[in-house]
């Protein structure tokens, strides 16, 4: 523990620390519940799009067996060569209290069969079904990325604010309370001291006023007397 | 009829490698076993063997078969083409077995498009065309699309007419698309151009051309309804030439605005089993559908043509239709299987012939 000094301006500072402190972990604690209410609410879209994208990756799956049982795999890859093959995002941030989060832009990756850089007249309606499926599952992972990085970083950012509440709740506050109760006891003691030194000074003296004549024979009055009794 | 002493050799020969084709009951035992080193033990037992054997050396399970499948498809319409060419014209061999050319180029394109590897861009050829493998060796060795139009162009092989007329447009938009089309439209002119005479061949393989002409005009179709194409813009996607469905007619077919509405126009044509696939097929807009049972109509009149004259075209047609129609059919039972998906449903995918 700390060494404090046993003073009524270090009790003060102390006491001030600890609420300073205990506002803190209020403060902390409404942060924490705020995020928590925030993540539940983003899990909740989570799941819904984690199941939504479970169900078209089977989708898109079975489309592209279909594909490939069918029109063979060297056509099915052949159409793919003929689609672009990057896809740029625009990512910008919003914060959730206090907690960067990625936003990224709602662009359409679906295309209509037009669009695909090919030739309808030559591919199959297999094969276009599975690029819609395929788009429509790369759509929801899109979506999917920017929910759950934020659901992770407001998750990273509770347990950070868990832990800072912890800290104050079991380590600082406690602390600083047993420090100022060290403080509170030092002084009281100090001033019980004080308190019984100056009774028994006062108690000499009304036994030396008691007996005026033997003033000159009694010893004097120094801390160690007044002990001492 | 025309030059039916050739005919009878070619036609034996066929006749020959159709008897070969497997038949219902061997599919039935495919779909039967339990997974593809079965399979790939039975089509050993079949005329696929020294095919599997070859496929076997550098690859195994599914891709084996697939590839064996490929290398069979290749060599077969190599060898009908090889056929006609000893005995007669070859130009309806070409117009048979150009479409694996067309394939081939455009698949070249969009390779050379996107920088693919050339390793890539080679194992998606099938050399079952006019262009042989080291033809399409060298094709593939260009730098970029320029180059591969440029060294068609400079062997004056056909297919760079299309593609140097719309290079400047394609360069302009970057869209391989616009060549893609050009490139399809002039596979079916040329086709109708070679069998514009009056000969019974002529007649036999107009009638094949048109009506797939027909089917994929269909399709285009169904996809400018579903992905709601202007009018104005149909036309050029639209292929002249069909048996029954002019250019006016599949304009109008367009304009119905919606699949159901459309298909009801096609009442009294040869194509009216369209309107007859599940109610929620025109709610879903499932082009799939619609195109599954155009390639079920296409495949019977192409392979029903095997009972046509003995002494024509009609037999190679018949021949060539089966045998795609059985090498797809084995891919499908291979696929599935492996995907463990349910033998009912490899069944509905099959088309028996």
């Amino acid at each position: 523990m700390e060494q404090a000094n046993p003073t009524r301006m270090e009790l003060i500072r102390k006491s001030a620390q600890i609420k300073l402190a205990e506002q803190g972990r209020d403060l902390l604690r409404e942060k924490m519940d705020a995020l928590i209410q925030e993540f539940f609410r983003i899990m909740q879209n989570v799941s819904r799009s984690r199941d939504e994208l479970d169900a078209m990756a089977d989708v898109a799956q079975q489309s592209l067996l279909i594909a490939l049982a069918t029109d063979d795999p060297v056509t099915v890859k052949s159409a793919s060569f003929a689609t672009k093959r990057g896809l740029s995002l625009d990512i910008t941030g919003k914060n959730i209290m206090g907690v960067p989060v990625p936003v990224i832009e709602k662009k359409r990756i679906s295309k209509s069969v037009f669009e695909r850089g090919y030739s309808i007249i030559s591919v199959s309606g297999r094969i276009d079904e599975a690029a819609e499926k395929f788009e429509g599952e790369l759509d929801l992972v899109i979506g999917l990325a920017e929910t759950e990085t934020a659901l992770k970083r407001i998750g990273g950012e509770i347990q950070m604010t868990r832990r800072r509440v912890n800290a104050l709740e079991q380590v600082l506050i406690p602390q600083l309370k047993s420090q100022a109760k060290y403080i509170k006891n030092t002084i009281d003691e100090r001033e019980r001291e004080d308190l019984f030194r100056l009774k028994k000074v006062k108690k000499i003296i009304d036994r030396k006023k008691k007996a005026p004549g033997d003033v000159a024979a009694a010893p004097p009055v120094t801390p160690s007397s007044i002990v001492s009794g | 009829m025309a030059t039916s002493v050739n005919y009878g050799y070619v036609n034996a020969r066929i006749r020959g490698m159709k008897s070969r084709l497997l038949g219902r009951e061997l599919l039935e035992s495919l779909i039967l076993k339990p997974d593809t080193d079965a399979i790939i033990t039975e089509l050993g037992k079949t005329p696929y063997r020294e095919e599997i054997e070859k496929a076997a050396v550098q690859h195994a399970g599914l891709a084996c078969i697939e590839v064996a499948l490929r290398m069979d498809i290749a060599r077969t319409f190599r060898k009908i083409y090889s056929l006609f060419k000893k005995e007669m014209d070859e130009k309806y061999a070409r117009i048979l077995l150009n479409r694996w050319d067309v394939h081939n180029i455009k698949t070249i394109l969009r390779g050379k498009n996107i920088h693919e590897p050339s390793s890539e861009i080679l194992g998606c050829l099938i050399p079952a065309g006019q262009l042989d493998e080291a033809t399409l060796v060298e094709l593939v060795k260009q730098p970029d699309v320029r180059g591969v139009i440029d060294l068609l162009a400079t062997w004056r092989i056909i297919y760079s007419l299309p593609l140097t007329q719309h290079f400047k447009e394609y360069s302009e938009k970057r869209d391989l698309a616009v060549m893609e089309y050009a490139l399809d439209k002039f596979y079916f002119a040329i086709a109708l151009d070679t069998i514009r005479g009056n000969t019974d061949d002529d007649r036999i393989m107009r009638e094949m051309v048109a009506t797939e002409i027909d089917v994929t005009n269909i399709r285009s179709v169904l996809k400018m309804i579903r992905d709601r194409i202007p009018i104005e813009e149909a036309q050029e996607f639209l292929i002249p030439g069909g048996a029954v469905l002019d250019e006016k007619r599949l304009v109008l077919l367009v304009k119905a605005g919606t699949i159901k509405d459309a298909m009801k126009q096609l009442a009294g044509s040869p194509y009216e089993f369209l309107g007859q696939v599940p109610e929620e097929t025109f709610k879903q807009e499932k082009i799939s559908v619609f195109e599954k049972e155009l390639e079920r109509f296409l495949i019977r009149k192409g392979t029903g043509w095997f009972f046509g004259d003995p002494l024509s075209i009609a037999i190679a047609i018949g021949y060539v239709w089966a045998k795609f129609t059985e090498v797809t059919n084995i891919r499908i039972i291979s696929r599935l299987k492996m995907a463990d998906v349910a033998e009912k449903i490899i069944r509905e995918e099959l088309v028996y012939v």
